[in-house]
């Protein structure tokens, strides 16, 4: 099984990989630190997993060469279960590019991650109703000090693509 | 846009609004002006706590209808 | 199926109003010095006095270390030592391992293992190792991306955006990740204009440790002479190279508090890269000069060069040498200079031409990887701007009367 690490710029993806894989690399608290994709291995439910740590995006329409690359590493691991990470207290925009992913057809994997700072500042984010109108597993993350981690090391499984279709008959009526 | 405090996002001029889509920038957002750089330089938002630079010629593109 | 974009928001809005309450936003204290760093009229004096404050540490605690320790070291236990203990059966050897037998310094003797281990870890290793701390605390906490929004203004003129000022303030640690980072510029124009802005004027770490060493009262005016040749030469760039600069557009974050682990993670893995590559590299680039020497081929080198150099560049023959050695390491080529006998102004020439000269194998390398045209097309410019702008600094001296 193939894991894509995907998420906007300065979530930290970097951080997850680093607690996936022991695989160390470095983070910068400014956009495009990795613009390189690196890759590790893990074991999840007693099988080999390849992690692949993504440069940052904010879409899939890409806005730079680190950008280009993302997209073209999610485009060329066509079988890939992607993790979206996402900032929990920004997690509008962070939904804009999970299901960019989903339309796509890859199963994905929501990650809340920075979880804690998002408690910190007050939001409140119904994971379970969440994860029941995208038809996702949603994990809470705060990759930095680990919790999380393994909760999301053991729900790739239970990644399956889903239609938007479905999402949108779930997520009740118009605004 | 106008070079007030505070105001909500009321359109988004053509292929803007896909570019700022993925940062969150979109119609119906409340948008605080954080600051304008001098001579024709920069400015910076803030959208749901998230802080963004655009060009100034970019922000010209953003209606926003200000609060006050 | 896919959404247009309006779709995918209006669906967003369905989704979060069920299961997202944000909370009432407080504004922290790291907000609050967010907007001060990033607003012009206080943002632009915290730029100065980061920077004076960057260098002021950065001299002083490499001086500290370099003068009150390393120099005391390698010139009065390592070079004596060397001098009298290894066989001097081969001349040749000795000549290329200890170097001059009758040298009393390190920067004088030029061997292997006197002159290049001096540099390398007497100088450069404490000037590098506050270098990336500090830079590593500043792009941790999240400044950059700040400093990017102040600078756009000036960066248009050059065809760049404001966040080009990464790429820019990385390549003074090392121009090898500074090159990796360009890519984070949009378009083909602006990644060329950078990078052939950082392989030509931007020094390295290692560079600004030995010049801190070797010539500390005009390091100042070769820093401006740089800084003035960065935005000419990427002015000029900027109206002659087809295609558009694009307009900034970016995600700045919020501060946040350093992780010390990650702080001590990559200080560590820039000092391995120091220790295994950078000190061979100095090593190997006095070998090859000595070899030269030996062979005759630099004596040859100076002869020919030697119009170009004291006619139009205003320095003695003897430069060539270092510049030589500036193909390996920059650093080495400057701790060269620094014995050759000449006026301060000829010293501030040659430093000025090693670093915009042939940038150093490793950025070389990199280059090449980001594309073998754009390569092609900086070394271009390069050749242009070298033969160009050292004749202007030699002018700019004759016209101040001190060249």
């Amino acid at each position: 099984m193939k894991v894509l690490l995907m998420g906007h710029p300065n979530v930290g993806k970097s951080v997850v990989f680093n607690r996936f894989t022991g695989v160390d690399v470095i983070t910068s608290n400014y956009p495009g630190t990795t613009v390189e994709y690196s890759e590790g291995s893990m074991r999840a439910e007693g099988e080999e997993v390849t992690v692949i740590d993504v440069p940052g995006t904010f879409s899939l329409e890409p806005k730079d060469k680190a950008e280009e690359v993302a997209v073209e590493m999610l485009e060329k691991e066509k079988n890939a279960v992607v993790i979206s990470v996402v900032d929990a207290s920004k997690i509008e925009r962070g939904l804009y590019l999970t299901l960019e992913i989903i339309e796509r057809g890859y199963p994905v994997v929501l990650a809340l991650n920075m979880w804690d700072m998002a408690k910190h500042k007050g939001f409140n984010i119904d994971v379970n109703r969440l994860s029941e109108i995208l038809g996702v597993p949603v994990v809470p993350t705060t990759a930095v000090s680990g919790e999380g981690i393994n909760k999301l090391a053991s729900v790739l499984k239970r990644a399956r693509p889903i239609e938007v279709e479905t999402i949108s008959g779930r997520a009740g009526g118009r605004v | 846009m106008e070079y007030d405090d505070k105001g909500s996002v009321k359109d988004i001029e053509g292929d803007l609004r896909n570019r700022l889509a993925g940062m969150g920038i979109r119609k119906g957002k409340t948008i605080r002006m954080i600051t304008r750089q001098p001579i024709k330089g920069p400015v910076v938002v803030e959208v749901d706590g998230a802080s963004t630079s655009l060009d100034l010629e970019m922000a010209k593109k953003i209606l926003v209808e200000t609060d006050r | 199926m896919s959404l247009t974009v309006d779709e995918r928001w209006d669906l967003i809005d369905r989704i979060s109003r069920e299961t997202v309450t944000a909370g009432v936003y407080k504004e922290t204290l790291t907000d609050v010095i967010g907007e001060i760093t990033i607003k012009p009229m206080t943002g632009i004096p915290v730029v100065i006095a980061s920077l004076y404050l960057f260098w002021s540490i950065f001299g002083s605690f490499a001086g500290f270390f370099t003068d009150g320790f390393f120099v005391k070291f390698f010139d009065q236990y390592w070079l004596p030592w060397w001098q009298l203990h290894f066989p001097d059966t081969w001349e040749w050897l000795y000549y290329i391992v200890v170097g001059d037998p009758l040298a009393d310094n390190c920067l004088e003797a030029f061997g292997m293992l006197t002159s290049g281990l001096f540099v390398a870890v007497g100088v450069v290793l404490p000037a590098i190792f506050i270098f990336y701390l500090m830079l590593t605390l500043l792009e941790d906490v999240g400044y950059l991306p700040r400093l990017a929004v102040l600078v756009d203004t000036i960066l248009h003129k050059i065809g760049l955006h404001g966040y080009a000022i990464v790429p820019t303030i990385l390549s003074l640690g090392c121009n090898v990740p500074g090159v990796t980072a360009t890519r984070i510029l949009e378009t083909r124009k602006e990644r060329f204009v950078m990078m052939t802005l950082l392989a030509i004027f931007v020094p390295c770490g290692a560079q600004l440790g030995i010049m801190q060493q070797v010539i500390p009262e005009t390091m100042g005016l070769v820093l401006l002479y740089l800084v003035i040749g960065y935005f000419v030469t990427g002015f000029v760039l900027n109206r002659i190279i087809p295609g558009k600069s694009p307009e900034i557009l970016m995600d700045v974050p919020p501060y946040q508090k350093p992780l010390l682990r990650n702080v001590a993670l990559k200080i560590w893995m820039r000092m391995r890269e120091f220790f295994t590559s950078a000190i061979p590299f100095v090593l190997l680039g006095v070998l090859m000069v000595n070899v030269l020497y030996l062979a005759g081929f630099i004596q040859w080198l100076s002869c020919t060069l030697s119009p170009l150099f004291v006619y139009w560049f205003g320095i003695p023959e003897a430069t060539v040498g270092p510049l030589i050695a500036a193909f390996l390491r920059k650093d080495l080529a400057v701790a060269q200079l620094s014995v050759i006998e000449m006026t301060w102004y000829q010293m501030v020439t040659a430093v000025v031409l090693v670093s915009i000269y042939f940038p150093c194998l490793a950025t070389f390398v990199m280059l090449l990887r980001e594309g073998w045209k754009e390569l092609l097309g900086s070394l271009a410019v390069l050749i242009v701007v070298v033969t160009v702008y050292g004749g202007f600094v030699h002018l700019v001296g004759i016209l101040a009367g001190v060249a």
